[in-house]
């Protein structure tokens, strides 16, 4: 096709405008950018995730997802200290860019929408304090994970006041974390608060996609309502859930809580799904793009916890021994979050190949070449916006266990649905202290699946 | 020609612009000027509430009622002062802030915390050995404290879409060592209303 002297000039901003497309839109998706990382996880790895973590190329509209990561793998390293200090990283990067910004929303108009600053879906948002008020815990700052957990509430109620009927607007584990951190504090009244949320939210979860209302909560409300003295509320739980008091005042005896936090494996991924078809009338392209989560499945449905008295006399008492219970479902609730927020990807996605067809429309009216330049860079830009948060776990587990004060040597074992031994693994020595609980967490993050291109 | 001119320059002051936009500037303020940049707790807020709460408590009946009785100033240590607050506020520094306005309103006998007693201590007990009888400080010689000062920061937190209204409510106690007799209590209130841009560029 021969171009007359006015034409080519005409085509540079066509053509600019298709190269500044491709600039901006890059090629491939966050997650398929994320296997090295996630190569290293799968070999429980924490130390060689960091460092492909560091190598990874990334944008300034991706901080969030680094500091987060980085916050994640330097948990796993037992650097809980440093751990937050990138939390506080990312609370800053949630401030600063939860306004709307013109030029990213016309960006993402044009473009793709992981042209835009990320800054978390909700769940990610409350893990962050959820996984500080953790850090703290584990270095015995029992006063930071209260202001973490204050600083959760905040933001909890402002997603009740944006979608008061959503469940999504109340995390279950988040308010259990902040009944155990109210009771470790002995501020009972709060913590009774804080479990009936908790318990709630699980009601209102459960109805969602499952997941069971643990019994170490059951216990902690009948625990509580004794405790402030709600006697006919005490009762009312033990009906409900057929425990009684009776069973549990055993328990009480003993001075010393353990609180185990098992992490198993891997929050799921963000995959894209493309639609292409060509516009009859005018020939064009048309892509859309849309993410969907990818569940990683791990092949661990529990862990126990076994703990040993390390002192001479007491060698030949029984092992204590306690199993944990899933308390937070991060991939069914990073699934639902995405699922309640389609209607709006879906219909950005639909305007955003309005707008590229009508670019290369008008590109085609001024030139043949422009225009089909411009079509090309259009379909190429357009890429779902598959970055979330790749290194929380899938599940949180828990388990809470009464035992006399004193030195332990603690061990885990990892079981599969069908009871059997997935992994045996020494956690040290531990001391049990009373007063105060103790926190102990682990990680595993081996998964079945593995991220694909 | 001249249109061309002018948009030479208007490029020209552009770039400048952008340049000097991005980047860092630093510059030096005194350090009892008034600046919020996020609403949260800050040396400000620190500073003013140590002040205004030390001058309330040395303004009550207490303080004449013990120096008239005893015939001398009252020696005060400060105590945990709790931080309950959604802020992680730095209570060390608060501390210091009261501290300071207690021994600078030159009206009260100030006691080391007993971190650094130890400290003192430890160094007495080196003086008994390896220093000379002239300079040599005797043990059991301190001063005991009066009373204690004990407190918390509190907030409560309202809020409607990118609006929010902070309080702050710190209390402090002075509660008397000999009977256990809480001598005055102050209270100070913050109140902040913050609102955050719902649009950025």
């Amino acid at each position: 096709m021969l171009m007359r002297e006015g034409q080519s000039l005409r085509t540079i901003p066509a053509i600019a405008m298709a190269g500044i497309f491709l600039v901006l839109g890059g090629c491939a998706t966050y997650s398929q950018s994320f296997r090295a990382v996630e190569r290293n996880l799968l070999k429980n790895d924490p130390t060689g995730a960091l460092q492909a973590l560091e190598k990874q190329p990334r944008s300034s509209r991706d901080q969030f997802l680094y500091v987060c990561n980085k916050a994640m793998l330097l948990r796993m390293l037992g650097k809980f200290k440093q751990s937050n200090e990138e939390i506080k990283k990312a609370k800053a990067i949630v401030q600063k860019y939860s306004a709307i910004s013109v030029s990213e929303q016309t960006s993402s108009f044009i473009i793709n929408d992981a042209t835009r600053t990320y800054i978390g879906s909700p769940v990610e948002q409350i893990m962050l304090n959820v996984y500080a008020a953790l850090n703290y815990l584990q270095m015995n700052d029992l006063n930071g994970a209260r202001v973490e957990i204050l600083q959760e509430d905040i933001r909890l109620r402002a997603l009740m006041q944006d979608d008061p009927d959503s469940p999504l607007s109340v995390d279950p584990f988040a308010r259990y974390l902040s009944g155990i951190i109210y009771e470790d504090l002995g501020e009972w009244s709060d913590a009774m608060i804080a479990y009936r949320k908790a318990y709630q939210a699980y009601q209102k979860h459960a109805a969602l996609y499952g997941i069971a209302i643990p019994q170490q909560l059951k216990r902690s409300l009948i625990r509580m309502a004794d405790k402030v003295g709600l006697y006919n509320e005490r009762r009312k739980y033990e009906q409900e859930f057929d425990l009684h008091l009776a069973n549990l005042q055993k328990g009480i005896q003993n001075t010393s809580e353990l609180v185990f936090i098992f992490n198993n494996g891997l929050a799921p991924i963000k995959r894209e799904s493309s639609v292409q078809v060509i516009e009859p009338k005018s020939g064009h392209m048309i892509r859309i793009s849309l993410p969907y989560y990818e569940k990683r499945n791990t092949p661990v449905a529990y862990a126990r916890l076994y703990l040993q008295s390390v002192r001479p006399h007491l060698k030949n008492v029984p092992k204590l021994v306690t199993k944990t219970e899933k308390v937070e479902d991060i991939s069914s609730l990073e699934i639902e979050t995405l699922k309640s927020q389609m209607a709006a990807i879906t219909a950005r996605a639909l305007a955003r190949a309005v707008a590229k067809d009508k670019l290369s429309d008008e590109a085609s009216q001024r030139n043949g070449l422009a225009g089909l330049i411009v079509n090309i860079a259009g379909v190429l830009t357009e890429r779902a916006d598959t970055r979330s948060w790749l290194t929380l776990p899938a599940q949180i587990q828990c388990a809470r266990l009464k035992a006399p004060a004193g030195l332990y040597s603690a061990h885990v074992e990892l079981l599969d649905h069908n009871n059997n031994i997935v992994l045996r693994r020494n956690l040290g020595k531990i001391k049990l202290t009373t007063g105060h609980n103790d926190y102990l967490s682990f990680r595993w993050t081996s998964i079945e699946a593995t991220t694909r291109n | 020609m001249l249109i061309r001119k002018f948009k030479l320059a208007a490029l020209a002051i552009f770039i400048i612009l952008a340049v000097t936009a991005c980047a860092t500037q630093v510059q030096r303020v005194a350090v009892n000027k008034d600046i919020d940049l996020s609403g949260a707790w800050n040396d400000t807020d620190s500073r003013m509430v140590s002040e205004a709460m030390i001058k309330d408590m040395l303004d009550r009946p207490w303080f004449r009622n013990y120096a008239r009785k005893h015939n001398r100033q009252p020696a005060v240590i400060v105590g945990r002062i709790r931080n309950l607050s959604d802020e992680h506020i730095n209570v060390r520094t608060f501390v210091s802030d009261i501290e300071r306005a207690m021994i600078n309103s030159g009206q009260i006998n100030f006691v080391a915390s007993s971190n650094q007693r130890k400290e003192i201590r430890s160094e007495r007990k080196d003086q008994d050995i390896n220093a000379s009888e002239s300079t040599r400080k005797a043990m059991g010689q301190e001063m005991g404290a009066d009373f204690m000062l004990k407190g918390s920061i509190n907030t409560i937190v309202d809020m409607e879409g990118k609006t929010q209204l902070r309080y702050y409510q710190i209390d402090l106690n002075l509660i008397s060592l000999a009977n256990n007799r809480m001598v005055w209590l102050g209270q100070k209130k913050i109140k902040k209303l913050i609102k955050n841009s719902r649009l950025r560029f």
